[in-house]
């Protein structure tokens, strides 16, 4: 309850001077030539993965996957049996996002660069051990070594996970987590789910997050998911996932968002499931049956 | 008898609203010449995959970034399934000493905060600009919070609509902002904005806009429009049928690049690598893009339709509530033409509202032949654009090239907005806007 007042002040000032013609938000600079930068360094790694794939190909190499079909794609329309669940859900989270939620993780993004990078990095480095746990329950033993060995090296010359110094020695993050351990051991989606706050998911996603959830609180890595900074805690990891996702609800400014959005994640999370089952056939769905029932 | 004939034209005035209006069919023009107009597959994939970062022209290291969210007096009461466009969002870029203000607009229904768009910004930014960029006259959120009739794609009347939000906008900068001359651009359609704004300011100086540049124009906005129609019935065909296979082959084309991957998370970085190996011939560049634009007009379409009540999609009776499933419409609207857009939507309101107005006159508004005279006789005009615009025909480029004289920079590569941003475009782009534009005429 304390906290209310503190709470309030931080949110007025975060969200900017608002009236009732107009609204100003201050956006942290953007950086065009950076950007660009990483773009060339994308499209340079791009040119040469397709020149290396083209030279290493071998036609017939034993761990060829079973090739998808166009029959194999699900149908154009969506399961969503709790739609209208979902559709205030969506709204809700609209409105949360836009008054509270962005504002706050506006305005964490525009603290000096080092502070939000050494907040994502030590969030990130607290994940690797769920990531170790799945990989293991995968049987995916080669990424768990390497998310072990990531820990390690940034737990110790990353400074506590400050510094991701593993990507530097050519260890990349690959995070993973329950919702995907439960579609290696051939899971259904389930229903899709809009979930508070966290946005869109399906019952099986949304059970994974549970389970990462509770792994994380049984390892409790030096109390910090018990003690009394976990909520705090809690709190920071949010706004930094959340600075970190580059997206605004409605900002496409149309009333098919809702449509659009849930059309996407079904098709993203059945090409991930059919990514992890890279020897079965995908399954021919019926036509008439939307995607993810 | 009577009572059946009342019936009936109760029946036609509640259902079919449109027809009612104008019982006369109305017909689009039919466009000659290909649907890819002046483009080849370069041309195509250029405008697919925009200008390579390595092409790229020097860009400032920081833009300072204010998103202004704007509630214009004169809005028009908001449907509920539009409850989060009650604002025009606009984006504003200050110098910290006096500098001109550049206005950029975005093109088809696009916002203004587009990857285009921030090019520009940058480019302008850095050469010492102000920059304002403001969404299209046909991006929903524009339709529901500054346009005047909700249906969009009127040169004029959104010509109009863009003048007073502007004006609006201008007047809510940051106090500490201090502009010392104004000039407007766009790119598409966001370049006949620009060039139609200017010609009311040169009117009503409110503004006393100084320069206009338009950025791959279209010369008529229902030519360009229809050329892409066509594009999307050769490719995808009329029904659904096309948009289902296209759909098919792209999701077990992404499918085995995944499992074929190393990834773990199918994210932008992958569709992006992706795009380049899936899409390689003519016919796939074309059915993106006919595809990527029949997105943009269907927000387009719905809002005009519920807005003008003219009952194509929406019932007028029972316009949709928020949190009602929108998928079915959706559907329906992906297989619908832009000539069924202008037959049943926006020609029955503009000729209901402008009851001296021909279907002629309504035409010819939406070619910048309207402002012909200011284009040819005002130097302070110019235009760039691309010999193998897939939205132009030749008859057009000529026209355009005939109008500006001097005053157009045409490339030979690029396609329709494939090499914005590139250091040619740009450099041109800053001699026009600053007054130092001396090439000979083409």
């Amino acid at each position: 309850m304390r906290a209310t007042g503190p709470l309030i002040v931080l949110l007025l000032a975060l969200s900017g001077c608002a009236s009732q013609e107009v609204r100003y938000r201050h956006l942290p600079p953007d950086t065009p030539a950076a950007n660009n930068a990483v773009n060339l360094e994308k499209a340079m790694a791009l040119a040469a993965q397709a020149a290396s794939a083209a030279k290493d190909a071998k036609p017939g190499a034993a761990a060829e996957p079973v090739p998808v079909t166009p029959a194999d794609a699900p149908s154009l329309t969506t399961y969503d049996p709790w739609g209208s669940f979902n559709h205030s859900m969506y709204r809700f989270n609209a409105r949360f996002d836009d008054t509270v939620f962005w504002p706050i993780a506006n305005g964490y993004r525009r603290l000096p660069s080092p502070i939000h990078a050494g907040v994502h990095n030590f969030f990130g480095n607290l994940a690797e051990i769920d990531s170790i746990i799945n990989y293991t329950l995968q049987g995916r033993l080669g990424r768990g070594v390497r998310s072990l060995g990531r820990f390690v090296i940034n737990s110790t010359f990353g400074l506590g996970g400050l510094f991701d110094v593993a990507e530097k020695l050519n260890l990349p993050k690959a995070p993973t987590g329950f919702g995907t351990t439960l579609a290696k051991w051939g899971m259904h989606p389930g229903p899709y789910l809009v979930i508070p706050i966290y946005g869109p998911s399906t019952l099986r996603e949304g059970i994974g997050l549970a389970g990462d959830y509770g792994a994380s609180y049984a390892v409790n890595v030096a109390d910090l998911y018990r003690g009394n900074l976990s909520w705090g805690l809690g709190v920071l990891n949010a706004v930094d996932k959340r600075a970190n996702v580059d997206f605004r609800y409605y900002a496409s400014g149309s009333p098919f968002e809702y449509d659009t959005i849930r059309f996407l994640y079904v098709r993203k999370l059945l090409i991930e499931d059919a990514g992890l089952h890279r020897q079965r056939p995908a399954k021919i769905p019926n036509p008439d049956q939307p995607a993810g029932e | 008898m009577k009572q059946c004939v009342v019936a009936l034209a109760l029946a036609i005035l509640f259902v079919f609203p449109a027809v009612a209006a104008d019982t006369a069919p109305i017909e689009v023009p039919a466009v000659p010449g290909p649907a890819t107009g002046l483009a080849d597959l370069a041309a195509l994939r250029a405008t697919v995959f925009g200008t390579p970062p390595q092409d790229i022209a020097p860009l400032p290291e920081k833009v300072p970034l204010l998103e202004m969210d704007l509630a214009l007096p004169w809005a028009r009461p908001v449907p509920a399934v539009f409850w989060f466009d009650r604002r025009l969002r606009a984006w504003f870029s200050a110098q910290d000493k006096p500098a001109p203000l550049a206005i950029v607009i975005a093109g088809t229904g696009a916002d203004g905060n587009t990857a285009k768009l921030s090019i520009l910004r940058a480019v302008l930014y850095g050469a010492g600009y102000h920059v304002l960029t403001m969404p299209s006259p046909t991006f929903p959120g524009f339709i529901v919070s500054a346009s005047s009739t909700g249906v969009a794609g009127d040169l004029v009347q959104d010509g109009r609509d863009l003048y007073a939000a502007i004006q609006q906008i201008v007047a809510y900068l940051p106090r500490k902002v201090r502009i010392t001359d104004i000039d407007i651009l766009g790119y598409s359609l966001g370049g006949a904005n620009a060039a139609m704004v200017k010609s009311i300011d040169a009117e009503e100086h409110k503004l006393n806009i100084h320069r206009a540049l338009m950025i791959n124009p279209p010369v008529s906005l229902f030519s360009s429009v229809g050329r892409l129609d066509k594009l999307y019935a050769i490719t995808l065909g009329n029904g659904d049928a096309g948009v289902e296979r296209f759909y098919q082959q792209l999701y077990a084309a992404l499918a085995n690049l995944y499992r074929a991957s190393d990834r773990v998370d199918l994210d932008e970085d992958f569709l992006f690598g992706a795009a380049a190996s899936i899409l390689k011939t003519q016919a796939e560049f074309s059915t993106a893009i006919a595809l990527t634009f029949r997105i943009a007009l269907i927000n387009v379409f719905f809002a005009g339709d519920l807005y003008s009540g003219s009952g194509v999609v929406v019932d007028p009776r029972h316009p949709p509530n928020v949190g009602d499933s929108m998928e079915e419409t959706f559907r329906i609207l992906r297989s619908k033409p832009f000539s069924e857009y202008f037959s049943k939507v926006f020609a029955p309101y503009y000729l209901r509202h402008r009851p001296n107005s021909t279907l002629d006159e309504l035409i010819a508004e939406n070619r910048l032949e309207f402002i012909g005279d200011a284009l040819r006789g005002d130097p302070d005009y110019y235009a760039q654009t691309n010999s193998d615009d897939l939205i132009l025909d030749a008859a057009e480029l000529d026209w355009l090239k005939r109008t500006f004289g001097a005053r157009i920079q045409v490339y030979d590569h690029g396609g329709h907005l494939g090499n914005l941003g590139d250091r040619q475009q740009v450099a041109d782009m800053l001699d026009m806007l600053g007054g130092r534009w001396k090439r000979s005429a083409q």
